[in-house]
């Protein structure tokens, strides 16, 4: 079998011995292609094809040593650096600080978005989804981008480039019975799922083409390892038993490997036949599974061998431009890429945006480093003058100097790497866990491999080498400069006012972003969402997933709200489609009378005594009382917006949402956070229930003390088997802190290192000054000049660039702070604590860094100086 | 022409030339050296001495057709010349010489 040549590889030979070489190429590739040799091995052949090259070897006779064609500058850096333990051991330290923190944030990075799935020989599964153009309404249960079953089976049917296709549907929210019945997620999967991702179950089996046989049937269940274990105690005669899932008694035929959790981030706990579909969702979607517009399936093929990507493209576009021609003015544009759990294109468009810019953020620190050490070897260059001055004298090129100045840079950037890289394995676990704490305690677990491997290394030794080359080439390049212009001082002042300006910089973004986010998170605790959330208890429920007809839901609905109101110390319940501040946004379509066009407008469907319970004041007409039928209450911006002053009392809105209906506005309500934190709903309208929003009604009740537990035994009471949650309604709270509290963590204390690094860098370079110049400094005060005025001037010129990287870190974060807009609760992009008092105290740490050496320069004795060297 | 010696690696690959005689370009002669000396050697080595070799007139090189396991690339040929083979039996001469009536058994040595 022939095998392919690494073109990356066959560039770099070409690139060293240019094309009239081309038989050591040649030479390389018959060797590898015959299949003798390992892709190791060629590489071993180009590092030897350039190392032969390198002026260093010329001296050497025989092929081993042209391995190492460095060695004696590598034996040289040794020395040098083991002479200078202390720089070393700086150095190496904040490098390593640096590159791990980067190495830590691009494996969670790497394991998101990056890793293919974990399933064997995963780097062959290929996602698929699609995106219409043209105007065509289509159905969603999942994402936009998902596949409806047709589709699926179209593709699989067609397509000459896989050896097979599964198709599953993720996030399948699922009541499970028993004692205390609860919601998990599972997953409904086509019948070759497990066994197209190599994936066979420890116990039992898969799911066989029978399974799959009809929409309703295959009612058989595989269990993950987890489920299997809690809820059987590792029961090994599972197979055959029973298990309930959304009150429908399905088999279980087999438990899933341990290891295995699925090909979703999030931890599945059982997968059925997606012909189950129909059975289990019978109330809340029922028509998912047949529906040929519907988007409902992640649809993944297994290349077959020898088939690649841009072949599954070219297949795949051919069938769906085939499949185009049915629907005229539809054209379909397919992405199909390596399948990894951010494959979809809205959820990869997220995490790659999201990644960038935390990515971007640890970058800074790293570049902080960098500005650091490069002043230190700046420094650390005056005291070699004299070694570089005699090697220049023994006939040494600048070339060779720099190569060897260089390879002690690049030694010192590597040792740091390789501390990082195996530090931030250490490290990642106090960060990860420093995330998962912050989570809400309802999140599913997460199926993130961040172990090592091939792209994180390769990331983690390319920003050591950038950062290598970044600290070490100007000050090598500087050091050995022959005849040093009259104003080389001059220039190098230059230099290094830069890279402090740098620093600030850097700094400065990181501190204004935490700045902030800690204030938009003291916003989200103190802010006043318009209505009153203490003593409300929020009972949450789907009972269409659970299998009521609306009539069934609405019997249930009006017991619990007449026993809920009987328990003691309740005074107010209503019911809401939508608790408020909740993750879950219910849009319509509406038109407003007096415009003809129909606008998605966010709406919440509430019972008499929502805006009561909620202190929700009702500044028109009045609120909605028992026997209104389609009626409506609009927010005063709603009001405003479509009628402006007239009075909306009596007007009348056109709802399209479940069904279509007139509905008439009695009330005006006023402004308030409900759905978006920090942000008063521009557009809202409340509407009253009809019989089919009974199935979709929460509870919320009003009561002190506190009755969650006399409310789960009501529940409980009314259905044993119902899956239902009772939590406090300030807990929504959370759902908005949470991505502050990561991020301004994660920002504080980036920003916090930031700022001691930075600091450590303007002192350095201040002292430095100031040791510099004792002599000069000396002749100033002899002449007259007081401590006062030499403090001032030493303070002046070390704050010089301070000032002038804090302009640039201020205007570079003003540019960039738009983006954490979607999260900054009532607090501007531009906020004015943040962008005023952060510099103020970044300008004051960095003046008492360089406060420390004016001093010291104040206390030059001109006697002492003047005799100094 | 100067009475320069070659050195080790040179011989060996001389020597490996010898051997393969008109089939001698990269790949057999790596192989060649391998095989007997159990040495790793790298094709930026082995070229470098070649080329080496060529410049002090020990080796002469051309030119093969191209074949397509090489990816269309063609083959570089090697031969000894005289001068090559003239330095190959200084370099025989000189180390039998220096070799005669030794028995490295009975050398003393600190160990």
């Amino acid at each position: 079998m022939s095998r392919k040549f690494p073109p990356l590889i066959a560039w770099l030979f070409r690139l060293r011995y240019g094309k009239s070489s081309e038989f050591v190429l040649g030479d390389v590739m018959e060797e590898y292609v015959k299949g003798g040799q390992s892709r190791w091995w060629v590489w071993r052949q180009l590092w030897s094809a350039y190392a032969a090259a390198a002026p260093g070897s010329a001296q050497t006779e025989g092929g081993d040593r042209m391995f190492w064609p460095l060695s004696n500058e590598i034996r040289y850096a040794m020395r040098t650096l083991s002479r200078n333990p202390g720089f070393a051991a700086v150095a190496i330290l904040s490098i390593a600080l640096g590159v791990g923190v980067n190495s830590a944030i691009f494996s969670l990075f790497n394991a998101a978005a990056l890793r293919p799935l974990p399933v064997p020989d995963g780097g062959k599964m290929i996602g698929i989804y699609q995106t219409f153009h043209g105007n065509r309404g289509r159905n969603v249960h999942g994402e936009m981008g998902m596949l409806s079953t047709a589709e699926y089976q179209t593709y699989r049917d067609h397509n000459s480039v896989f050896s097979a296709m599964v198709a599953y549907s993720p996030f399948l929210k699922a009541t499970l019975g028993g004692e205390t019945p609860r919601e998990i997620l599972g997953t409904f999967a086509s019948c070759n799922y497990f066994d197209v991702l190599g994936e066979p179950p420890a116990k039992g089996r898969g799911f066989l083409p029978s399974d799959c046989a009809a929409a309703g049937a295959g009612a058989v269940a595989v269990l993950s390892d987890d489920l299997w274990r809690e809820r059987f105690s590792a029961d090994p005669t599972i197979a055959g038993k029973t298990v309930i899932l959304n009150r429908r008694a399905c088999t279980v035929v087999g438990v899933a490997r341990p290891e295995f959790h699925g090909t979703e981030a999030a931890f599945s706990s059982f997968w059925v036949p997606y012909t189950m579909q129909p059975a289990l969702e019978a109330e809340s979607a029922p028509n998912t599974f047949g529906n040929s517009n519907m988007s409902w399936l992640t649809v993944i093929g297994r290349l077959k061998d020898g088939e690649t990507l841009a072949r599954a493209r070219a297949d795949l576009n051919l069938i769906a431009a085939r499949s185009d021609r049915q629907y005229p003015g539809r054209t379909t544009s397919l992405s199909i890429a390596r399948a990894n759990f951010a494959s979809e294109p809205e959820v990869r468009s997220i995490v790659l945006g999201a990644g960038a810019v935390i990515l971007l953020a640890v970058g800074m620190v790293l570049l902080i480093v960098c500005a650091n050490l490069a002043n230190l070897l700046l420094a650390r260059a005056l005291g070699r003058q004299k070694e570089i001055a005699i090697r220049f004298s023994v006939g040494a090129t600048r070339a060779q100097l720099v190569r060897q100045l260089m390879t002690e840079n690049l030694l010192v950037a590597l040792a740091g790497g390789a501390l990082g890289y195996l530090a931030s394995f250490a490290a990642f676990g106090v960060i990860l866990g420093a995330i998962l704490n912050r989570l809400p305690a309802d999140v599913p677990q997460f199926n993130l491999n961040v172990g090592p491997d091939l792209r994180v290394f390769g990331y983690t030794l390319a920003i050591t080498l950038a950062t290598g080359l970044a600290f070490g080439l100007a000050p090598a390049l500087r050091a050995t400069k022959i005849n040093p212009k009259p104003d080389g001082g001059r220039s190098q002042g230059i230099l290094r006012g830069g890279l402090v300006g740098a620093q600030v910089a850097a700094c400065m973004v990181l501190l204004i972003a935490g700045g902030l986010l800690l204030r938009a998170l003291y916003a989200a605790q103190t802010v006043d969402p318009g209505f009153q959330m203490k003593d409300v208890l929020a009972v949450s429920f789907d009972l269409r997933r659970q299998g009521y007809s609306d009539i069934r839901a609405a019997q249930f609905q009006r017991q619990l709200v007449e026993r809920a109101s009987a328990l003691p110390g309740v005074d107010a319940v209503a019911q809401a489609r939508v608790t408020p501040l909740s993750d879950t946004h219910v849009g319509y379509g509406l038109t407003f009378s007096g415009t003809s066009q129909e606008l998605p407008v966010e709406i919440n469907v509430v019972s008499p005594g929502y805006f009561a319970l909620l202190q929700l004041p009702i500044t028109r007409g009045r609120e909605f009382a028992a026997g209104d039928r389609n009626a409506a209450i609009v927010t005063e911006s709603t009001a405003r917006r479509f009628w402006g002053g007239a009075d909306a009392i009596g007007k009348t809105i056109l709802v399209n949402g479940n069904h279509e209906f007139p509905a008439t506005v009695i009330g005006v309500a006023r402004d308030a956070q409900i759905s978006h934190l920090g942000k008063s709903n521009e557009t809202f309208v409340y509407l009253t229930p009809g019989v089919v929003d009974q199935g979709t009604l929460k509870l919320l009740v009003h009561s002190r003390p506190n009755q969650q537990a006399a409310l789960r035994r009501l529940v409980r009471a009314l259905d044993p088997d119902l899956a239902f949650d009772i939590r406090p309604l300030e807990r929504n709270l959370e759902w908005w802190r949470t991505p502050l509290r990561i991020l301004g963590v994660l920002a504080g204390s980036l920003g916090g290192l930031a700022l001691l690094l930075a600091s450590m860098g303007i002192y350095g370079v201040a002292a430095f000054a100031v040791s510099r110049r004792v002599r000069e400094i000396g002749i100033r005060m002899a002449l007259g000049a007081d401590a006062g005025s030499v403090q001032g001037m030493i303070l002046w010129q070390s704050m010089r660039p301070v000032l002038i990287g804090a302009a640039v870190g201020i205007a570079g974060c003003a540019a960039v702070s738009k983006v954490l807009s979607g999260i900054l609760f009532g607090v501007s992009a531009y906020d004015p604590m943040a962008f005023a008092g952060v510099p103020v105290v970044l300008i004051a740490i960095a003046s008492l860094a360089s406060h420390l050496p004016a001093r010291r320069a104040a206390r030059i004795d001109p006697m002492m100086a003047l005799r100094h060297e | 022409m100067s009475r320069e010696h070659p050195g080790e690696f040179e011989v060996i690959v001389l020597l490996a030339l010898v051997r393969l005689g008109e089939t001698a370009y990269g790949v057999p002669i790596r192989h060649e050296i391998e095989k007997r000396t159990g040495r790793a050697v790298t094709v930026g080595a082995l070229y470098r001495t070649l080329d080496r070799l060529e410049t002090k007139g020990y080796v002469a090189s051309w030119f093969g057709d191209p074949s397509p396991e090489r990816g269309g690339r063609s083959k570089r040929y090697f031969r000894v010349g005289p001068l090559g083979i003239e330095a190959l039996r200084q370099t025989e001469r000189e180390m039998a010489a220096m070799w005669e009536g030794i028995d490295l058994k009975k050398v003393p040595h600190v160990s």
